[in-house]
């Protein structure tokens, strides 16, 4: 075989080494214990959405439904619903931000965790201190940076994003999960 | 790997752990500049290599580099200095004031700069982002003819900045003026006839830029990008101008991007220098343009 000409190379060694940087500091199972710790069970309650239904969640958050497959789980305790555990991906500067967020039965944030962070600034998001904003939080809240949510610098596109996120999945609670 | 590919990777790595670091006001663009702030604390450091070449007759290849620092004062000021160096082989085309002979050098030093960017408004933010740069610069060679000249300019410009889907489609434009003030040093043996001001020249540049990028999969955009320029001297008014446009790709990891932009020049007016047929500014800007940047996060 022949040798591969250094100017192919080049360019390649440029772009290919990409370095796998995904910190992943949560598994769903982890995130469930830390989202409903009193639970002892979560029943996959996956949704997959319908036109209308992501044009009614756009419609109630102001945010758009990328996904027209959500990842839920009821959460249980003896049978009883505890809450929604909702995996979410939202968009960050070079990757997808992979979080989970706990929904109070009645429409309320009950925590969110950050499952997958791959950004170069901004690992303040896990911190609970900038996490904790968003409990007890409602779709009457106004979920807008730097007035009911802190930005942190050099990530202001991931936190507004999360923001963004945890907005709409409250919406999604109300369209299809009630 | 073969000897000659060991070398090119020993040299690019080396390249790639010198040339600074850079992330949060990373380069989407080659030559649209983009609104995002640095943060407080935050180092950034990024090194451009920029090829120019052909001017339709003889032979023109110059290679512009440039070594960038930047840190962040506040959430929205930052400042900057920067190193710029210069190689060019040019030969067979002499253009009276602008290029008075032959020149090969592989690199040289050829100037220096010192900017600051001032966040009003952040682009994830709020609605869009409107940062303003200013820079104050000295260059020693002429990087068009690679001749010894000394250029002082003044420069600023406003950038505007907006995300759409969530931040996956990026779009900056830029607004500016630059003000230099040029003076030539003497070259013997020049051919008798042949024009080589002496005398301290002005010119006011006005540039217009924008850009469009699509984050096509993870790490990677891909977009395009258009630069125009128009030159004036208090003399003769709008001496020249020119269009650029062409393709950019960009890839950011964690710790370190990498952006590289091909900028044909499309069309550009002005005089021509004698005996030129395309329709482009050939004076002091050439046919192809291609720009690779480098920024590595610390």
């Amino acid at each position: 075989m022949r040798p591969i000409p250094a100017f192919v190379l080049l360019p390649a060694a440029l772009v290919a080494p990409a370095p796998a940087y995904a910190a992943e500091y949560l598994t769903v199972p982890q995130a469930q214990q830390l989202l409903f710790a009193e639970a002892d069970r979560f029943v996959d309650a996956a949704v997959e959405l319908s036109d209308d239904q992501r044009k009614a969640i756009e419609d109630k958050s102001g945010v758009r439904q990328r996904w027209k497959k959500q990842a839920v789980w009821r959460a249980e305790k003896a049978g009883q619903l505890l809450g929604w555990f909702i995996v979410d991906e939202v968009v960050g500067k070079h990757e997808f931000i992979t979080y989970a967020a706990g929904l109070t039965p009645d429409g309320k944030v009950r925590g969110i965790e950050i499952l997958v962070y791959r950004e170069t600034h901004g690992y303040q998001v896990r911190n609970p201190d900038w996490r904790h904003h968003f409990e007890g939080k409602t779709l009457a809240d106004p979920f807008k940076l730097e007035q009911d949510i802190p930005n942190i610098a050099g990530a202001t596109l991931s936190c507004k994003n999360v923001t963004n996120g945890v907005k709409r999945l409250l919406a999604l609670q109300q369209v299809v999960l009630r | 790997m073969n000897k000659n590919t060991r070398f090119w990777s020993v040299l690019l790595s080396g390249a790639l752990v010198m040339s600074g670091g850079a992330v949060a006001d990373e380069g989407l663009f080659g030559y649209v500049k983009g609104a995002e702030p640095l943060p407080k604390g935050s180092w950034d450091a990024e090194q451009w290599f920029t090829w120019r070449g052909g001017k339709e007759q003889g032979s023109y290849n110059a290679l512009d580099t440039k070594t960038e620092v930047e840190y962040g004062f506040t959430d929205r000021f930052s400042g900057s200095v920067a190193f710029f160096g210069l190689g060019i082989n040019t030969s067979g085309l002499m253009i009276d004031a602008y290029l008075p002979g032959d020149k090969n050098y592989p690199w040289r030093p050829a100037g220096v700069e010192a900017a600051v960017k001032y966040n009003y408004l952040t682009p994830a933010l709020d609605d869009f982002g409107l940062a303003q740069y200013t820079s104050l610069s000295y260059f020693w060679y002429d990087v068009n003819s690679g001749f010894r000249k000394n250029v002082y300019s003044f420069e600023t410009f406003l950038i505007a900045q907006k995300y759409y889907l969530d931040g996956q489609l990026v779009v900056a434009a830029n607004l500016g003026i630059e003000a230099d003030s040029a003076t030539r040093q003497p070259i013997q043996n020049l051919p008798p006839d042949f024009e080589w001001p002496l005398t301290p020249e002005m010119e006011i540049a006005i540039t217009a830029s924008a850009g469009i990028t699509y984050r096509v999969i993870s790490n990677w955009f891909i977009g395009a990008e258009i630069f125009y320029q128009t030159e004036h001297e208090t003399v003769v008014g709008q001496e020249r101008w020119s269009l650029q446009a062409g393709p950019t790709i960009h890839y950011a990891a964690r710790d370190w991007w990498v952006t590289l932009t091909w900028m044909p020049q499309l069309v550009g007016g002005g005089t021509p220098y004698p005996g030129q047929t395309y329709n482009q500014q050939l004076i002091e800007k050439t046919s192809q343009e291609i720009r690779l940047k480098i920024g590595i996060n610390f």
